[in-house]
This record gives structure tokens, C-alpha cells and sequence, in this order.
């Protein structure tokens, strides 16, 4: 059991400036504002006396953020002894959040890279790693690590849910700047988390290949063009721009795709039936989807379909160039 | 660049296996560690520990190519694991997580299973690599174990015995008794490609003239373009690549050539990046092929494998020429037959196995 005494602290006797056991990011509840108003502080912070005389924060630093916006001190405190370990405060800490609530991606980063100081990575990934909702893995642990140096917009976003921490990840490695300039345009279009991971990789590759930055890939006046084509609804424009961006990367697919298309359309296929090419054209199964009402209608599209068949055009559009 | 170790880790259970005796009596100094069982993942500093170790499996199996593609039915014979020539492309950085190259010293076992092998299907033809999850000729000037395979199948009329390498490490073949059963094969590349992405190999010219002194040696020589990279200007380096070849062998001993692009599971992708942030062989456009893997998209396959093929015939037009996991329309459009009007390939290459061609000295 913790050794612990109940005080009255004045709030300018807490460190305000030690955050070693701080596991807390986002802005201030607006209920806890409103609770601590109301009634006052129904359960003390813990804290911990310190070798210079104040006290460090081990649990309630928003309870007493707010105590100290509205002015509220001394206050009842319970104190931990000098001679408690700081991993014992650490873990402390983080065990009285998550018996309260679901840490947020920033907050479980600031758990695994705190906790990483005093525990090897085995002991690190077996006992926090579950305790934090996350598949026991090293590989998620440094990723998870990796969030922690992102950028303050990046950071409150994914606390806040409007970026998901997967992009987090894909975007640690880069620089600063590309960094943001990725955050900017996703924060501006609706792309899913699977497409917002896609463009990365896409942007990356495409900067590697041509000697770009992606933050210049981003800037391009091609991209620009559609970023700031208002009039069009921002689903539609985000589209577009992935659609770009792909056949930039994959010229050769993106024009097998549209010869495909093209040489489709001069055949003439029947209304209700769609020539389906092998997936990326690998392989040799096409598809043909009929959609009919019955079977004289289908007869009869299989007719038409079986003459183009014979026809030069059809077997061009299934050899390369 | 041969490969040399710089601490020895060995299963004491192997202590008395002569590959040991061998990589003891030829390094002597070398720091050795005796230990009762090496751990699948042993520590050692950019893969510079050699592990010795008796295995426990199947030394034989047959290539895990797929269904998907056309497969040659090869087989493997599986005496070690790793490779310590660092090419950025390697499907090994995938397949192990430990970088230490491996060797299973229980040569009696493979040897066993290996006779067994062969005298389950004794009118089988078959054709056994050693160069599929390491490299066949990298520990040959530690271990000698080319003179123990050798010469068994200088003794096996119906199975051939291929040994494909990036090393130049062909002195100890020089005087056995191989009557034909082994050949000698090497992976082939552009010259600047060499240099950027298989920096610890032997160089193109290094590989020729090693190919040319096992032709002087009677062997039969094949060559891998595996994988075939696309990179501004490949025609051109394939192009010298190939004059290079054919000035320095004799054609008429060329077993086989194969083909195969570059194509990897997309794991290694990021395998690579990690490791050769500055390799320009993921430029290129890649989609998933059949079996998962990536791969270049196949019009561009199809028109590289075109363009060496047309390129290699026009030189010597008897060459035997395949594609390594490849589907029948990319054979039909790149080489203008598929395997199955000739026999399969498996057949093809068997017939080209049992050639009786003995190269004239040059």
C-alpha cells in the first residue's frame, strides 16, 4: 500500500513545471469545470513531497488546473512520501486513469514513453501494453512511442479524435514540414484513415522516385488547383486529387485503365453488361456482368456480346500496347 | 567479397561434424562459442556471427513456388540459411529475423534424406539447388562443402545438382570429379546496378570470369537475370550485360537462362526502406500479382523479358530460355509460346538437364 498523508496545500507549493507523472493531455473537461464550480473538489489529488519543498502532481492534475483557473487554494491533498520510487508514482499515476476512463493515443504515447525510462521493453509491453487496450507488440509500442515528438496541432487532433493515431504513425518519420503540410490537407478534405495512410505512402514514393518533398507534392499547382476548386464539393475534389496522385505514381496502370476504358466504350457493349478486366490486369480472367430482366433479354444480350466478340477490337483491348 | 565471421557459434552436438573440423582447422583464432542450442533469434552484430547447428527438418523440399504461375519443379536441398551479400532486394531480410548466417552441420542426415530422395523416384529427373535460402558458394572457401556435394552427384545419373551464386568463389570446384552433374550458375545484373544494390557481391566481371573458368573446368554454366530490375536505361545495361556474357562464355554451355522481375511480398517493402533508405528499386510502379506478391505491372514485364529474350537468341538461338513465376499469357506475349506446347517446363528443363554437351575449352 502507498504510504500517504492528507494535507492543505497552497497551489503555488506544486511544481507545476514537473510532469513526470503527467499522463493527461487535451484541454480541460468542460464537466469537471463545471463540477469543481458547483460543488468543489470531491476527491483529493494525490501528490508527492519533493527534496526542494514542493510537491509534484502523481494524480489530479486537471482537477487542480482547474482549481488553479478558478482560484481555489489551499486544498486538500493527499501526499505521498519523498522516499516513494518514481516508477511507483508512475505507475500510480497511470493506474488511477485507467480505472477511470480510456486514455486517449497522445495519452497512452505519454504512458509507454514515460514508463519505457524504468522498465525494460519486455516487462513495458506485457503489462502496459494490455492494460492500455493495445495488442502486446514492440512494433505498436515504438510506434505509439514515435507520437509523442509530433507537432502540438497533430498531437491535439489525434487527442481530440479528428486525426487517427495510424496517421500519426506513417507521418513521424517524415520531416517537420511534410508533417504538417500532410495534417493541413487532410484536416481540409474527407479522406478515410485507409485512404489518408494510402496518399502518404503515395505522396512518399512519388517524391522519392521525382526528388520532391511531399510538402512540394502537396503545394504543386496541379494539386492546388483542385484544393482550391471551391465550387466543387469537398468530397468530390478530394477525390480527384487522389485520383491524381495515383496515376502519378502508377502511370503505366493508370493508362492500361484508361485505354481500357476507352477502347470499352468504342466497342458498344450492350446497356447491362460490363467487361470486367483482371484485377491490375494481372492474370488472364476477364469477367463479363450481365444485368437483365429475363431470359429473352439476356439472350439477347448474349447475342450481341457473342458477335463483338469475334470482332478485332475485342481482342485488342485484352493485349498490351 | 568473402565472407568471414567474426565469432563462430556452435551446437556442441555438431562439435565432431567435418564441416566443423573444416571452419575450425581453416580459421583458427576465431572466437567460438559452444553452447548446447543456438536460439532461433541469436544476437550478433550486423548478422557477423556464424551459427553452426544440427538440423532438426526436412533437408529437401521441393521450390514453394504457386499455383498461379508456372513453376520449373525445382527442388531444394537445404544446408544453411542467410546471406551475408546484402542485397537490397533480398526476400531473406523477410524470411529470417536473425542476420547471422546459418549453417546446418549434420552433412550425414542431408546426405541421407537426400539418397532417400532420389531412391523413392529413381526415373524421376530431378534438379536440386542449394542457392534458395542462402547463397550456394558463399561459406564454400570455410567449409568446403562443395567437396562433399559434388561428388555425390557425380554419382547420381539422374539428378543434377545446381549451385547459383553473386560470388566469384569457384577454386575448389576446379578439380573434382563433377562428370557433368553439377552446374555452376550465377545471378546476372547491370554493372551499376551491382554496385548500388548488391554491394557485397562479386562484380559482373568477377562473376564472368568465374563462370568462364568452371566452363575451362568441363562444368556446365547457367544464368539467372533474377530479378531483372527496371531503372532508367535498362535496356542498355541488359545490353551490355549480355555482349559482356557471351564474349566471356561459350553459349553452346549455357544450360539454362532464366528471367524473373523483381517481385517480393509486400512485408519486405517496408524491410527495405528501413534498411536502404536510398535505393531507387521501389521506384518503379508495383501491383499485387496473383500469388500476393508485388510485382512490376505486366505490360513492363512483359515487354523486359521480350526484349532480353530477343537480345539472348539473337546471339545464340539454342539457348534454353524461361521465366521464373510467370503465368502462360505473360510467356505467350513475351516469348510467343507457353510452356505447356513444349512438354511444361518442368520437362523443358529436364531435357536441358540431361544434355550431354561437354563445353570445349576457351
Amino acid at each position: 500500500m502507498l504510504d500517504k498523508e492528507s494535507y492543505s496545500i497552497q497551489l503555488d507549493e506544486v511544481d507545476w513545471n514537473d510532469t513526470s507523472c503527467l499522463i493527461t493531455y487535451g484541454p480541460l473537461p468542460d464537466k469537471l469545470i463545471l463540477s469543481i464550480q458547483t460543488v468543489g473538489l470531491i476527491h483529493k489529488p494525490l501528490l508527492q513531497r519533493k527534496s526542494d519543498g514542493l510537491f509534484r502532481i502523481i494524480c489530479g492534475s486537471r482537477r487542480l488546473a482547474v482549481c488553479r483557473q478558478l482560484g481555489l487554494s489551499p486544498l486538500s491533498c493527499e501526499v505521498l512520501s519523498i522516499s516513494t520510487s518514481p516508477v511507483t508514482s508512475l505507475r500510480t499515476a497511470i493506474y488511477d486513469n485507467i480505472a477511470q476512463r480510456v486514455l486517449n493515443p497522445v495519452e497512452k504515447s505519454l504512458v509507454l514513453t514515460k514508463m519505457a525510462k524504468h522498465l525494460n521493453q519486455p516487462q513495458l509491453v506485457q503489462e502496459f501494453m494490455p492494460l492500455l487496450d493495445l495488442e502486446p507488440s514492440d512494433t505498436l509500442c515504438s510506434r505509439y512511442v514515435q507520437l509523442l515528438p509530433l507537432e502540438a496541432p497533430i498531437l491535439d487532433a489525434i487527442a481530440e479524435g479528428t486525426l487517427h493515431e495510424r496517421i500519426g504513425f506513417v507521418l513521424s518519420p517524415l520531416e517537420r514540414g511534410d508533417r504538417l503540410a500532410f495534417f493541413n490537407f487532410f484536416q481540409e478534405l474527407p479522406f478515410s484513415v485507409s485512404v489518408q495512410e494510402e496518399l502518404v505512402e503515395t505522396v512518399v514514393e512519388i517524391g522519392q522516385r521525382d526528388n520532391f518533398t511531399p510538402r512540394q507534392i502537396l503545394d504543386s499547382a496541379e494539386v492546388n488547383d483542385l484544393r482550391r476548386a471551391h465550387k466543387r464539393p469537398a468530397r468530390q475534389r478530394a477525390q480527384q486529387i487522389r485520383k491524381q496522385l495515383q496515376a502519378r505514381r502508377t502511370p503505366r496502370l493508370t493508362a492500361r485503365q484508361e485505354r481500357f476504358a476507352r477502347e470499352t466504350k468504342d466497342l458498344g457493349l450492350p446497356p447491362g453488361v460490363r467487361l470486367i478486366p483482371p484485377p491490375y490486369f494481372e492474370g488472364p480472367k476477364w469477367s463479363l456482368e450481365f444485368t437483365f430482366a429475363g431470359a429473352e433479354e439476356l439472350a439477347i444480350r448474349l447475342r450481341s456480346v457473342a458477335r463483338l466478340a469475334e470482332q478485332a477490337k475485342f481482342q485488342r483491348i485484352m493485349e498490351r500496347e | 567479397m568473402m565472407y568471414f565471421p567474426q565469432r563462430l557459434v556452435i551446437e556442441k552436438e555438431v562439435g565432431d561434424s567435418p564441416l566443423v573440423k573444416r571452419i575450425l582447422a581453416t580459421s583458427p583464432g576465431l572466437p567460438v562459442d559452444w553452447v548446447d542450442r543456438v536460439p532461433e533469434n541469436a544476437d550478433g552484430e550486423n548478422g557477423s556471427f556464424l551459427e553452426i547447428v544440427k538440423f532438426r527438418g526436412r533437408f529437401i523440399k521441393p521450390c514453394p513456388g504457386t499455383r498461379f504461375y508456372n513453376c520449373c519443379g525445382y527442388q531444394i536441398l537445404n544446408l544453411g540459411i542467410q546471406c551475408s551479400l546484402g542485397c537490397t532486394y533480398c526476400i531473406l531480410q523477410a524470411y529470417f529475423t536473425s542476420p547471422n548466417v546459418r549453417l546446418f552441420a549434420n552433412l550425414d542426415d542431408a546426405i541421407q534424406q537426400l539418397t532417400e530422395h532420389l531412391n523413392d523416384s529413381p526415373d524421376h529427373i530431378h534438379r536440386i539447388g542449394t542457392g534458395e535460402f542462402t547463397d550456394s558458394l558463399l561459406l564454400d572457401p570455410l567449409i568446403h562443402l562443395s567437396e562433399h556435394l559434388v561428388p555425390f552427384f557425380a554419382a547420381q545419373p539422374r539428378a543434377i545438382l545446381e549451385l547459383k551464386t553473386k560470388t566469384a568463389q569457384v577454386d575448389l570446384l576446379e578439380k573434382m570429379d563433377h562428370r557433368g552433374q553439377t552446374i555452376v550458375a550465377w545471378s546476372l545484373n547491370p554493372s551499376e546496378v551491382i554496385a548500388r544494390e548488391e554491394a557485397g557481391a562479386a562484380t559482373l566481371e568477377e562473376r564472368l570470369g568465374a563462370a568462364k573458368r568452371c566452363q575451362g573446368w568441363g562444368y556446365r554454366v547457367a544464368f539467372h537475370f533474377d530479378p531483372l530490375l527496371a531503372y532508367p536505361g535498362w535496356r542498355k545495361g541488359y545490353q551490355e550485360v549480355v555482349e559482356r556474357l557471351f564474349s566471356a562464355v561459350d553459349p553452346g554451355g549455357i544450360v539454362w537462362i532464366s528471367l524473373g522481375t523483381l517481385r517480393f511480398m509486400p512485408t519486405l517493402k517496408t524491410v527495405i526502406q528501413q534498411r536502404y533508405p536510398n535505393t531507387s528499386i521501389l521506384d518503379e510502379e508495383f501491383v499485387p500479382g496473383l500469388d500476393g506478391k508485388l510485382r512490376y505491372f505486366r505490360d513492363l514485364r512483359v515487354e523486359m523479358y521480350a526484349y532480353l529474350n530477343e537480345l539472348l537468341l539473337g546471339i545464340h538461338k539454342d539457348l534454353c530460355i524461361y521465366l521464373c513465376m510467370e503465368s502462360d499469357d505473360v510467356w505467350r506475349e513475351a516469348f510467343g509460346y507457353t510452356p505447356v506446347e513444349r512438354g511444361g517446363l518442368s520437362a523443358m528443363l529436364d531435357r536441358r538437364a540431361l544434355s550431354s554437351f561437354v563445353p570445349a575449352s576457351i
